[in-house]
């Protein structure tokens, strides 16, 4: 049985390793049925969008796929703070919501916002550790630049 | 071979001037206000999709050539762009980048015009009994509009050619694509993005073919999918372009699935890649199952909006609209693998070129239209001359 503090950890650790860059690290704390998505809504054509939906596979080979790209330099970091938990203990997952912001900082050290938004993740602790199943993260910030490589 | 002196970095390359631009169009304040006065100020422009405004009372909203516009289909249906400004004391009339209105109220006096631009109310009108102000001369500021294929152009320029005249035939490679009157097309994806570059250099990632090195996909996908020989690049009056010819074998691309022949745009493969740049600032690009059209719009010489829009067909089953947001966003959302690394260029080349570390660049590879000829990049440059007055080789006469 995980405790509530290590099914919460597991959306702070996919954070973390995204913004190490440890895919293998990210891979390892989501489940073979993960369901990864970005989503923002448009109100120049008034519509939800999807910008990232990936599966387990698709989201392996996205992030192995990476370093041979070439990719917005410095890095990013995930700032999450978890607004709540909503357990359902009879499918053995926990639903939980999350604010963000991340920051990019560039090569010399500036650091500005990149994009701000909410995860609506959804954690199975049916296994014997908890596992990420389901992410939506859904974007306040539409203007993203010149985009990146790493999912948000 | 020595590396070249500092001192050496005004002197043009020693080529054809058609071959190299000066980094002064990239950088220079009078020939960005050329720009917008000579160029942006007198093409046709795409605004939007017809399906991003439907229904009456639908309107867009957006800048072009730095002015606030916006586009509205009337009551009676037709399509109409005004200036976004009220008549009254120059507010901005519309706040919101999309909605529906059946009349268009200013939130400062509250002067109110209908979805024909008409001003239809003005508060208190009999204070103004004596001065001569009349309703009837004061409707909204209206800017040519017209369509082809679905998309809505506008023009700042009352006495521009004709929209069709503008486009001559450089949508042909489209019109399998755009001709079969039971596909209806819409957008279902739209984004902005800033870059911190001139416009140009956005642009000039469309019509390079060279950068395709630059692109781990493009690497592995398309410069070995079919021939560089089948490529056939054409060039049109007015200095629009077109690219068919070109495949893509997205198999090897490790993070691509397979793609079903099945769900192609009308006339296409799944493998097919055609677009067509129109000048100075639209690009429709298909590829197979997906179509993107990219408006650049400049802020000022070192910083551009960049508008990404995709296209699905009308009524298409939700599996088939989500495989086709999967395989536009793989490529060109701004977590894609392509269109990101198209932007980084474009800063990279910001930086040297806006710094004036940079005085020139080179666009001299010679393919005879194929392959990875600069063909384009000339006629682009060409066109730029032709418009501006300034050449590009050597704009300020110096």
């Amino acid at each position: 049985m995980s405790s509530d503090q290590a099914i919460r950890e597991v959306v702070y650790r996919t954070c973390t390793a995204l913004d190490a860059e440890d895919f293998d690290a990210f891979m390892d704390l989501c489940a073979p049925d993960l369901d990864y998505r970005v989503t923002a809504f448009s109100p120049e054509i008034r519509k939800e969008m999807t910008w990232l939906d990936q599966d387990y596979d698709g989201m392996r080979a996205l992030l192995d796929m990476v370093p041979q790209h070439l990719k917005r330099l410095g890095t990013l970091k995930r700032h999450v703070s978890i607004y709540f938990m909503e357990d359902d203990a009879s499918a053995k997952t926990a639903a939980i919501t999350s604010s963000f912001i991340v920051t990019h900082t560039d090569p010399e050290g500036r650091s500005q916002l990149f994009v701000a938004g909410t995860y609506f993740d959804e954690v199975d602790y049916s296994g014997d550790r908890p596992l990420l199943k389901k992410r939506k993260a859904h974007l306040e910030t539409r203007d993203l630049g010149i985009g990146s490589h790493i999912p948000i | 071979m020595a590396a070249r002196r500092f001192a050496d970095r005004d002197n043009p390359p020693d080529l054809n001037p058609r071959d190299y631009v000066s980094g002064e169009v990239y950088r220079d304040a009078g020939l960005f206000q050329a720009e917008l006065d000579q160029v942006l100020g007198k093409v046709w422009h795409f605004a939007c999709h017809e399906s991003e405004i439907a229904g009456a009372g639908d309107y867009r909203t957006f800048q072009h050539a730095t002015q606030p516009l916006f586009v509205i289909r009337g009551e009676d249906g037709a399509l109409r762009c005004f200036f976004n400004v009220c008549s009254h004391r120059g507010a901005r009339l519309l706040g919101d980048v999309a909605g529906t209105a059946s009349r268009l109220t200013c939130f400062y006096h509250l002067w109110t015009y209908d979805t024909c631009g008409r001003c239809v109310d003005i508060p208190r009108e009999e204070a103004y009994a004596t001065t001569g102000v009349e309703k009837s001369t004061l409707g909204l500021r209206e800017v040519r509009t017209a369509t082809r294929s679905g998309l809505v152009f506008v023009t700042l320029d009352d006495a521009a050619p004709p929209l069709d005249e503008f486009l001559g035939d450089s949508l042909e490679i489209f019109d399998d694509v755009f001709g079969d009157p039971s596909v209806e097309y819409e957008v279902f994806h739209f984004h902005r993005g800033t870059v911190e570059a001139n416009w140009k250099a956005w642009q000039e990632t469309i019509v390079d073919l060279y950068h395709e090195f630059m692109h781990v996909v493009l690497r592995t996908t398309q410069m070995t999918a079919a021939p560089m020989t089948e490529r056939d690049m054409r060039t049109y009056p007015g200095g629009h372009l077109a690219i068919g010819g070109l495949k893509a074998d997205y198999h090897n691309y490790k993070a691509y699935g397979a793609r079903e022949d099945s769900k192609a745009f009308p006339g296409l493969t799944v493998d097919d890649a055609r677009f067509t740049p129109l000048f100075p600032d639209t690009t429709i690009i298909t590829r197979g199952t997906v179509m993107r059209i990219d408006t650049v719009t400049p802020i000022d010489a070192h910083r551009t909006v960049v508008e990404s829009r995709g296209l699905g067909i009308k009524g298409e089953p939700e599996a088939d609209r989500r495989m086709r947001m999967q395989h536009h966003n793989d490529y060109w959302g701004p977590f894609g693998r392509n269109v990101p690394e198209d932007a980084f260029a474009a800063e990279a080349c910001e930086k040297a070129f806006g710094s004036g570390a940079a005085r020139y660049q080179i666009i001299a590879r010679d393919e005879e239209g194929q392959g990875q000829d600069d063909l384009m990049l000339r006629a682009y440059y060409k066109a730029w001359s032709d418009m501006t007055g300034h050449p590009s080789h050597n704009p300020k006469n110096q």
